[in-house]
């Protein structure tokens, strides 16, 4: 095996294999399991990918910034821009697609990641993180400049680009699918989540609470949830099709701040949610529940995109650039005078970060169908930073660790203050309380996070 | 008297300093000699207090120096200057001597600080300038002023010769020797120049890998040829 | 022309506050080159505890001292338990940390008072100053604070320069084992310079909230504006601070004056990015900013 590995490629090999494998799991998780999850497992992938970003930038490369918020706006802005306003791409004159859209989203987090790092990589710690804070309060700041091409503080509204056809011509069995999935698919009432436990990324006992999230708000009636009701008036389908994009926003709101998000009825509108999926249906088989096709939808990009990331950042991170990386972080000194420029090694990281950003940024414009600046101001990004230090601030590994932590303990309180009956106050303050308190702890005790502490221990025990 | 018990240090797997016993008597100069990387640093950072030893202990005129912090063991009358001109270059001359034995009362300080101008009449005239406009000469007697002001009972020092020019560092040392017997203090000098350190010194121990190889008067250390070939290179 | 002046003037009182905030993220750069990113959110809990004061007792000045004392306590308190541990080494850590103190003090502000912004109460009145005819855009209130901001800055250069506890907070600064080697109590003198930070910032909360609302998240554009200043003034000087503080205030008013307010978070971060580009010391400080 150790020769094997020693083969020309055999690095990359092994690295898309295990990408592939990861992926190709993912995909049969995301056609089994319901829209709520589904909508969790995009946000963990997408938290994923901006994360691979942050590992590389503050992990290897040691700089420490709070700009990958500000970085993921510009992605999430390009990519609502690009889709709203071209109907075809500029000087190839193709029509105008999803693709596309993330491709100016990544090219337009190059060219920021490439200007910040222009003008933040030189600078030493405490100096980097006081810029990349006013770049992630700052930049944000500049959609109320525009109101007009920006949408201002309200943001813009943006209908997520299906692939041609839409979902159900991507899957040309849909039909019959989706009569299989159907039974099943009641037993994934939150009311009956028992057989939820072999792919849960939540447990099964905080998982209805995600359901009283929605209660309270009226978005669902019991009926209209779940079953494939062939009787249910379009307007109440297209509502419960926008469920998980309320959702969306309040539980984005929960994670980043909960005040400077703007009101989840703002982007519920019921005529928006119906222009979505007419738009998209064009079977207009208006009698199949369409409340689970956005969110596969969403999940299967954002699985995608994190899993071509990780595989880019994987063949970085264990090739020669993670060794120039870790090189320059731990001693610019030596490093330069082993010929590498410590400048140019500690730009690089915050290029390749932003792209990552970026591209993870266009993929939170989709899951919200939404782009504000209230979505992607700091609170984004100390959450990156949150995540990306709790799972260990130098493991790809652990940056997916941390993007479940941030998707899964905010539930998880909400569950706890279901239960305990807490102050609603309480409630959405305490996953912030603990990330707090947590990232302290980790700096203090493991600051290698919980895949760093692992590593350790695992070192300890195969020593002895 | 200052008294060094079987004291070891580790940094990590590697023993820096391994069962050293010493004893420096007050009114003598002490030289402690060796190659790089004998631990003669490390033994006066452990001194001082700035690292703690595995074992073994040391002792002045009776009172435990070590598992004691830095800022504590100042106080019990054993000062370090450390290597390489130790001032604060960016407060005053003045201030950088008021810094030594601030805990003392004010008019103990004030009387040694107007010794200190006598003894250092060039530096009298800098007082209100940045310690590092001076030269390095003038820092390092700098340094040794703000060591003095905490007002040693044992004073340690750590390569007061570094980088300067000979006839200052005669100066230096002459001054220190000086020191020892005027005041009766006890002095403990860490130096590599081992024929300049030998000359000032009454006593000397040799370290090499951190274990004493030889201790005696210093005229007879300087005297023995093969010790000289051996860890002193001349 | 009347009308930058007029802009100018209204930039003061901010610039002042701004000047506060910068000194005490100066105050912990000092004592323990750490840039205390958590600064806003400790001046936002003391605020927060100043205006419980306030509306129990009805005294601005009680409320101020209980800021105060409560910002003394939770400066001491995050050094002592925070910071201190931190390994000097670990730069990252030191930063990191700041921002889980931010985030833990902001979900806890939310947590007592809720998310909503309050009203401070404005205890001198807010009314423009007439005078030799023409209304000045300066108001009793800039006033007081103008002079609480410069009976602080005297207080701390006093402290600083005359006293012994000054030149043990500076030699600590620039060289931690000279000064433990000549008896400073280190530990101790770095988490009096938190303390100071933190009753500094207290003070500038309390000035700062009467002008806007206070909620958790309130300070952070603060925080954006006190870094540029203090980064500006070289991040080890007072004066430095506090002078560079007043000018980020007065910029920022003109420029929200000739366009619109919102363009004040961008303003900084251009001038912030300037200085680093062009002069990334600072004005006043031979700090270097760069590492490579």
């Amino acid at each position: 095996m150790r020769n094997l590995m020693r083969l020309p490629g055999a690095r990359l090999v092994l690295h898309a294999v295990v990408v592939i494998v990861i992926w190709l799991v993912m995909v049969q998780v995301n056609d089994r399991v319901d829209p709520l999850m589904n909508y969790y497992i995009a946000l963990v992938a997408m938290y994923a990918t901006a994360m691979f970003g942050m590992v590389i930038l503050v992990g290897l490369s040691g700089q420490v910034s709070l700009g990958n918020g500000a970085l993921m706006a510009i992605g999430g802005y390009l990519f609502a821009l690009t889709t709203l306003n071209w109907q075809t791409v500029p000087i190839l004159g193709v029509p105008m697609n999803g693709i596309w859209a993330m491709v100016f989203a990544a090219v337009g987090g190059v060219v920021f990641g490439l200007l910040i790092g222009v003008l933040g990589a030189r600078l030493r710690g405490p100096y980097l993180a006081g810029l990349t804070l006013g770049i992630a309060v700052g930049i944000p700041a500049i959609a109320n400049r525009f109101p007009d091409l920006l949408g201002g503080e309200t943001g813009l509204q943006l209908t997520v680009p299906y692939p041609e056809g839409g979902y159900a011509a991507l899957d040309a069995g849909f039909e019959d699918q989706f009569a299989e999935v159907a039974p099943s698919g009641e037993a994934l009432l939150p009311s009956a989540d028992a057989s939820l436990a072999p792919e849960e990324l939540l447990t099964a006992d905080n998982f209805p609470s995600a359901d009283a999230t929605v209660a309270p708000e009226d978005l669902l009636t019991a009926d209209t949830f779940p079953s494939a009701d062939a009787t249910v008036a379009p307007g109440d389908l297209l509502t419960a099709d926008n469920f998980p994009s309320a959702d969306a926003s309040a539980s984005a709101g929960d994670l980043l701040t909960p005040d400077s998000f703007p009101s989840g009825a703002a982007s519920l509108s019921p005529d928006l949610g119906g222009t979505d999926i007419s738009g998209v249906d064009p079977t207009g088989t208006s009698d199949i529940d369409l409340g689970f096709i956005l969110e596969r939808w969403q999940a299967s990009l954002a699985v995608a995109v994190a899993c071509i990331v990780a595989f880019v950042a994987l063949n970085l991170v264990r090739g020669r650039q993670g060794r120039v990386w870790k090189a320059v972080r731990d001693d610019p000194v030596a490093a330069a005078v082993s010929g590498i420029s410590p400048a140019g090694s500690k730009v690089s990281a915050f290029v390749v970060s932003s792209l990552f950003a970026s591209l993870a940024g266009a993929v939170f414009a989709q899951i919200l169908s939404y782009v504000g600046p209230g979505a992607f101001g700091l609170g984004l990004s100390l959450s990156l930073l949150v995540g990306v230090v709790l799972g260990g601030r130098s493991s790809l590994v652990g940056a997916v660790i941390g993007a479940v932590l941030l998707v899964w303990l905010p539930q998880f309180v909400l569950s706890l203050s279901e239960d305990r009956g807490w102050d609603e106050q309480v409630t959405n303050n305490a996953p912030n309380l603990i990330y707090g308190l947590l990232v302290v702890l980790v700096v203090l005790i493991a600051p290698g996070g919980l895949m760093g502490s692992m590593q350790t221990l695992v070192a300890k025990v195969t020593k002895r | 008297m200052l008294s060094i018990d079987d004291l070891c240090v580790n940094y990590g797997p590697v023993q820096a300093l391994s069962h050293v016993s010493l004893e420096v008597p007050r009114g003598e100069v002490t030289a402690v000699i060796g190659a790089n990387g004998a631990g003669k640093s490390t033994l006066m950072r452990t001194l001082a207090g700035l690292v703690k030893p595995a074992s073994g202990s040391a002792s002045l005129d009776g009172k435990v120096l070590t598992g004691h912090k830095a800022e504590d063991v100042v106080r019990m009358g054993v000062s370090l200057v450390p290597e390489g001109r130790s001032t604060v270059p960016e407060l005053t001359v003045d201030e950088n001597l008021r810094l030594g034995g601030m805990w003392r009362s004010r008019a103990a300080r004030t009387a040694l600080h107007a010794q200190f101008y006598d003894m250092f009449p060039v530096l009298g005239e800098r007082r209100k300038m940045r310690a590092d406009t001076l030269s390095g000469g003038e820092r390092q007697q700098l340094a040794i002023g703000r060591a003095l002001m905490c007002a040693p009972e044992c004073l340690l020092l750590d390569e007061p010769s570094l980088g300067l020019a000979p006839l200052i560092v005669t100066q230096i040392l002459e001054m220190v020797k000086g020191l020892a017997t005027e005041a009766n203090i006890a002095v403990l000098l860490v130096e590599q120049n081992a024929v300049t350190a030998l000359r000032v010194a009454h006593t000397a121990v040799v370290l090499n890998l951190g274990q004493v190889v030889m201790s005696g008067r210093a005229a007879d250390i300087a005297a023995h040829e093969e010790l000289r070939h051996a860890y002193l290179g001349y | 022309m009347m009308q930058f002046v007029d802009y100018l003037l209204g930039g003061i009182g901010s610039g002042a506050i701004i000047a506060l905030m910068a000194l005490a993220l100066v105050l912990t750069w000092r004592a323990t080159r750490v840039v205390n990113f958590a600064q806003v959110g400790q001046a936002m809990f003391t605020t927060f505890i100043a205006l419980s004061i306030q509306t129990a007792t009805g005294s601005w000045y009680v409320a101020l001292i209980g800021a105060i004392i409560a910002g003394a306590i939770l400066g001491v308190i995050i050094q002592y338990l925070v910071l201190g541990p931190v390994k000097r080494m670990d730069t990252s850590g030191a930063i990191i940390a700041t921002f889980g103190v931010l985030i833990a003090l902001q979900a806890a502000a939310g947590m007592i008072w809720g998310g909503d912004s309050q009203a401070y109460p404005q205890p001198f009145g807010n009314s423009a100053i007439t005078l030799f005819g023409h209304e000045w855009p300066l108001s009793v209130y800039d006033l007081v604070v103008i002079g609480f901001a410069a009976v602080l800055v005297v207080g701390l250069t006093l402290i600083f320069t005359r006293t012994s506890l000054g030149l043990a907070m500076r030699a600590t600064a620039f060289n931690p084992e000279v000064a433990r080697l000549s008896g400073v109590r280190v530990s101790r003198t770095l988490t009096i310079g938190w303390g100071l930070a933190g009753i500094v910032g207290a003070v500038a909360g309390v000035l700062v909230a009467p002008t806007s609302t206070i909620s958790p998240n309130s300070f952070d554009i603060l925080l954006v504006f006190a870094f540029t200043a203090a980064v500006i003034g070289g991040l080890d000087s007072l004066v430095g601070a506090v002078s560079m503080g007043i000018f980020t205030g007065l910029l920022l008013s003109v420029v929200s004056g000739y366009s619109d307010s919102s363009n004040a978070p961008v303003a900084a971060l251009v001038l912030l990015a300037l200085n680093l580009l062009l002069k990334p010391e600072g004005i006043f400080g031979h700090n270097s900013a760069r590492s490579v």
